[in-house]
């Protein structure tokens, strides 16, 4: 390492730092029994009404929970496919389908909330889960898409080809090749769009309708009206409950890349 | 073979995307065409009057609001994360030093929100911190302007700035600058003329995620911005959910769609020369 | 081990369709064949295999084109690969060769004209049910599975039982001498492993014809050499017919039984290896196969098989055609550095009809078994002469830079080929 690098360096620091400081600012917060930001003493108050007595945020939980399993599911499933048709396949339509799966990407979410709920209103769907289910798998499709087909970009054709080859009709290249070459790819695809799906606000704002709150809408309606140290609590929950997760989906991986 | 297989398999993303992304967009553009409904909605009559709303000077000031925080806090990301990713970049031990940036981001938006909401609140940890100091008498209010909206948007947008670049600085070779000093260059003069136009790729693109998402932006003014940051998104979702102005509210969606479309095709012309001479790294 | 004859029977060039037919002096190269055939054990007519009976299949194509776009890749492609032959398609890149070779496995299809295995039109046959199998060139082994299952996959395809799957692969991982790498993921084995796998993979369905696209150009030159001698051996031990494709010319001509080069999407000869280096069709096969010195000549006369030439720094040369060329034509008169004898001293006793020219030793490069000098000529041309170190300072007196030298070849040696094939 070059001994000139101390302007990169302090900067690195400074962003590190920057980054992780307001966390460590709610974790302690979430143990202290003052209201303010002033130091009082330890407490576990906050986590006791965070688990106890609040039953609005477990059912947003459960909200989130079941949005976040089905649109990610069905999500991987089509945009996998998808991948593996864009990689390997030559249509019609074909730069449409690139095109536009991967716009809701580029754009700011708040024209997918925005369209959605203009679409929903004009066709007269009632808004709630359900519209909410579609607006997440729209959003999660572009990333499931990316992640599978930077995977299968690893891998040549040729294997495809020599499938074929050996005798292997389209259904067993599938099943027996392409499937299991990418499953690294589709799975943290899958996580991917788990993980997106937990953590978005913006969409779900527009799209949700009464008795639909997630997670996050939750949070939001929670710090908009009376900050209370329970949200300090529950980011503590939520930060140690991702660790594990992302800990856990990484040595999956490991074991399955293996 | 690859002719029968690629339409079928990606027709169900094709059908999904087409119903609810390209017809709502196109819905959306419809709508900015049509008279205002009484209680929402629209009547279907054609009308320009969204887009004569659109030149009212307070549009038009939230307008220049909305890009001046965008630019400024864009600027602030990419002078942040530039020196950051090349420090990784050149670091022996980079994926501990990106995980460190990255662990943050595990947490949700709104939680890492709610924590600057915490610490430059009036009751909050800057505040406390400098009043037991003795630096100030009485609190601050550090919330509700669009500074704190800056720094909040650069707080959120720094991994997707560090990442792009990083990825195109790690890929490029250095001993180019080696031979720039060889050649003579000063060490500025090397990674202005060398280093930044072969990652130029990594910066453009750094550039648009941080711009584009922090142009469309909601949450974020939303909770900490004041009456001087009043931005876009918000002015959509109030034509949406309270003034209900909807032909309004889509042709303001239309024109963030026609930027990022910009933005986009800035992206694609950069991208298009990237191959010239971004080295690998042997 | 292929020597020239004394009077090298020269080829008559009939064009039909493009094809070169090289109709030569049969006899010769007949018998010469047979002695091949002879003190080759193993070759074509030795098969091991238990029937003895090839197995192969003959591969017939017939004025196929194909283009991508408007690049031409295939023009009016026509040739026969014979039951059980090793025949190899040599060219250097962009020459359609993999293109040819993806064409008769299936994976492209040709705009005009057929492909027939065993006389049967193959074209409407999907590659998977084609009886034919592909080594690819990046190996394409299926990353997740290991080096047993990559070469079972196309028996559990086949839904055949795991005692049967078991005793078939054992028996190819025998033959291609992967013992004890069976439980190896593709990735932990070698570059030589890999390329076992795939050719045994390849091997296990018994296809009638076996493609291999550039299998061994991944591989260093001392392992590519062992490689082609297990390949020779395997395509003894089996007895399908094998084509091969390849860019090296050593490649080439040391395995194959035939060889088709080309270039720029024509086949612009077909023949054995040493019709090929011998008689080459045209200026670009001359070029491309060997090393050679060609220069355009004019013919001035021709006395029977004698031509005489006026060759563009050569001056007046002699030659031996048994086709003469027309007299005030351009064509290109070739002679292999290997032929031209080197010497300071001025030989005494040459034969009738030698070329005999003086030079000045511009460069020499000592390469072990041989050296080569480029000798300018007083017109400024530098013709290339290859000495073989035959015995250690025994070769005559040492030569070295810029010493006065005569370079000499006998007419039998030099060859007229026609101007450049395969572009216009």
């Amino acid at each position: 390492m070059s001994t000139k690098s101390g302007f990169p360096r302090f900067v690195y620091i400074f962003v590190t730092f920057f980054l992780i400081a307001p966390l460590i600012v709610l974790v302690v917060a979430s143990f202290n029994a003052s209201r303010s930001m002033q130091w009082e003493r330890f407490s576990l108050e906050w986590y006791r009404r965070l688990f106890f007595q609040s039953r609005d945020l477990w059912r947003a939980v459960r909200n989130s929970v079941v949005i976040a399993l089905s649109s990610a599911t069905v999500a991987t499933i089509i945009g996998s496919l998808a991948a593996i048709g864009i990689r390997w396949g030559r249509f019609r339509l074909k730069s449409y389908v690139q095109t536009v799966t991967l716009m809701p990407l580029l754009l700011p979410e708040i024209i997918l909330g925005v369209s959605l709920l203009i679409f929903f209103a004009s066709i007269g769907v009632p808004l709630g889960l359900g519209t909410i289910f579609i607006a997440h798998t729209c959003f999660n499709l572009p990333f499931v898409i990316l992640i599978v087909l930077a995977r299968l970009e690893e891998f040549d054709f040729s294997i495809i080809e020599a499938a074929y080859d050996l005798g292997a009709r389209e259904r067993d290249t599938l099943i027996r090749v392409i499937v299991p070459v990418s499953m690294p790819g589709i799975l943290s695809a899958f996580l991917t769009a788990v993980t997106l799906s937990l953590e978005d606000f913006v969409i779900t704002f527009f799209v949700a309708g009464p008795g639909s709150t997630t997670l996050p809408l939750y949070v939001y309606s929670a710090i908009r009206f009376g900050v209370s140290p329970v949200i300090n609590a529950l980011s503590v929950v939520m930060i140690a409950v991702t660790v594990a997760l992302v800990l856990l989906a990484r040595n999956m991986l490991k074991y399955i890349a293996k | 073979m690859r002719n029968r297989s690629g339409g079928l398999y990606t027709a169900p993303v094709t059908v999904w995307i087409t119903v609810f992304f390209v017809v709502p967009l196109a819905i959306v553009v419809l709508y900015s065409f049509l008279e205002k409904g009484l209680y929402g909605g629209v009547r279907y009559r054609f009308s320009l009057d969204a887009y004569r709303a659109l030149a009212n000077p307070l549009i038009i000031r939230v307008a220049w609001t909305t890009f001046r925080i965008a630019l400024v806090s864009t600027i602030g990301t990419v002078l942040l994360a530039l020196p950051a990713a090349y420090y990784i970049a050149r670091s022996s031990r980079r994926t501990m030093l990106l995980v460190l940036i990255i662990v943050p981001f595990w947490t949700n938006f709104l939680i890492r929100v709610y924590a600057w909401m915490a610490i430059l609140g009036t009751n909050g940890f800057l505040n406390s911190i400098l009043l037991s100091l003795g630096i100030i008498g009485e609190p601050v209010r550090f919330l509700y302007n669009q500074w704190a909206v800056i720094v909040v948007l650069i707080y959120t947008s720094l991994p997707f700035a560090i990442l792009p670049l990083y990825a195109s600085i790690e890929k490029f070779d250095f001993t180019l600058i080696e031979a720039a000093r060889d050649l003579g260059a000063s060490r500025f003069a090397a990674i202005v003329r060398i280093m930044i136009p072969n990652i130029r790729a990594g910066i453009v693109t750094a550039i648009l995620f941080t711009f584009i998402p922090n142009f469309g932006e909601y949450a974020v003014p939303q909770l900490v911005g004041g009456r001087d940051s009043f931005m876009i998104g918000n002015v959509i979702a109030r034509e949406l959910t309270v003034t209900r102005n909807w032909p309004l509210a889509a042709a303001m969606a239309l024109i963030i769609t026609v930027i990022t479309a910009g933005g986009m095709v800035v992206y694609s012309a950069a991208n298009r020369t990237r191959g010239r001479g971004s080295g690998r790294r042997v | 081990m292929y020597q020239t004859p004394a009077i090298a029977g020269s080829p008559v060039l009939t064009v039909r369709k493009n094809v070169l037919t090289v109709r030569r002096n049969v006899l010769t190269h007949q018998r010469k064949r047979d002695i091949l055939v002879d003190v080759a054990p193993g070759r074509p007519n030795t098969r091991r295999r238990q029937s003895g009976k090839l197995k192969g299949s003959e591969v017939r194509i017939d004025g196929v084109d194909k283009a991508f776009g408007e690049f031409p890749a295939l023009i009016d492609v026509s040739l026969t690969v014979k039951k059980g032959e090793f025949f190899s398609l040599l060219g250097p890149s962009g020459c359609g060769k993999t293109t040819l070779l993806r064409i008769i496995a299936g994976f492209e299809t040709p705009d005009v004209g057929s492909v027939l295995i065993d006389d049967v039109d193959i074209l409407p046959i999907p590659p998977n049910r084609r009886h034919v199998n592909t080594v690819f060139q990046s190996y394409a082994l299926f990353p997740h599975l290991s080096v047993f299952e990559n070469i079972a996959f196309p028996l559990r395809l086949r839904g055949l039982g795991e005692k049967v799957v078991t005793q078939r692969v054992e028996s190819y991982i025998e033959l291609v001498r992967l013992h004890g790498q069976a439980r190896k993921m593709p990735s932990q084995i070698s570059g030589g492993q890999k390329q076992r796998v795939a050719i045994a993979r390849a091997l296990i369905n018994e296809p009638d014809v076996l493609l291999l696209d550039e299998p061994l150009s991944a591989l260093d030159a001392k392992l590519r050499q062992q490689l082609l001698i297990e390949l020779d051996t395997i395509h003894d031990s089996v007895g399908v017919t094998f084509i091969y494709v390849t860019h090296d010319q050593q490649e080439a001509l040391s395995v194959s039984d035939r060889v088709a080069v080309m270039n720029l999407g024509r086949v612009l000869q077909i023949g054995a290896p040493f019709e090929i280096y011998e008689q080459p069709a045209d200026e670009f096969v001359a070029n491309f196969i060997g090393d050679t010195n060609i220069q355009p000549a004019v013919v001035t006369s021709v006395e029977g098989e004698l031509s005489r030439l006026d060759a563009e720094g050569l001056g007046p040369v002699v030659v031996t055609c048994d086709v003469p060329p027309e007299p005030g034509h351009t064509v290109r008169h070739t002679i292999r550095p290997e032929k031209i004898r080197i010497s300071k001293k001025r030989p005494e006793g040459l034969a009738p009809n030698t070329n005999i020219l003086q030079g000045l030793v511009d460069e020499r490069i000592y390469s072990g078994f041989q050296s080569k000098f480029f000798v300018e000529l007083p017109s400024g041309y530098v013709i290339k002469a290859f000495q073989q170190h035959a015995r250690f300072l025994d070769d005559g007196p040492e030569i070295e830079w810029k010493d006065p030298v005569w370079v000499w070849w006998n007419a039998n040696d030099g060859y007229v080929v026609t101007p450049r094939g395969g572009d216009e």
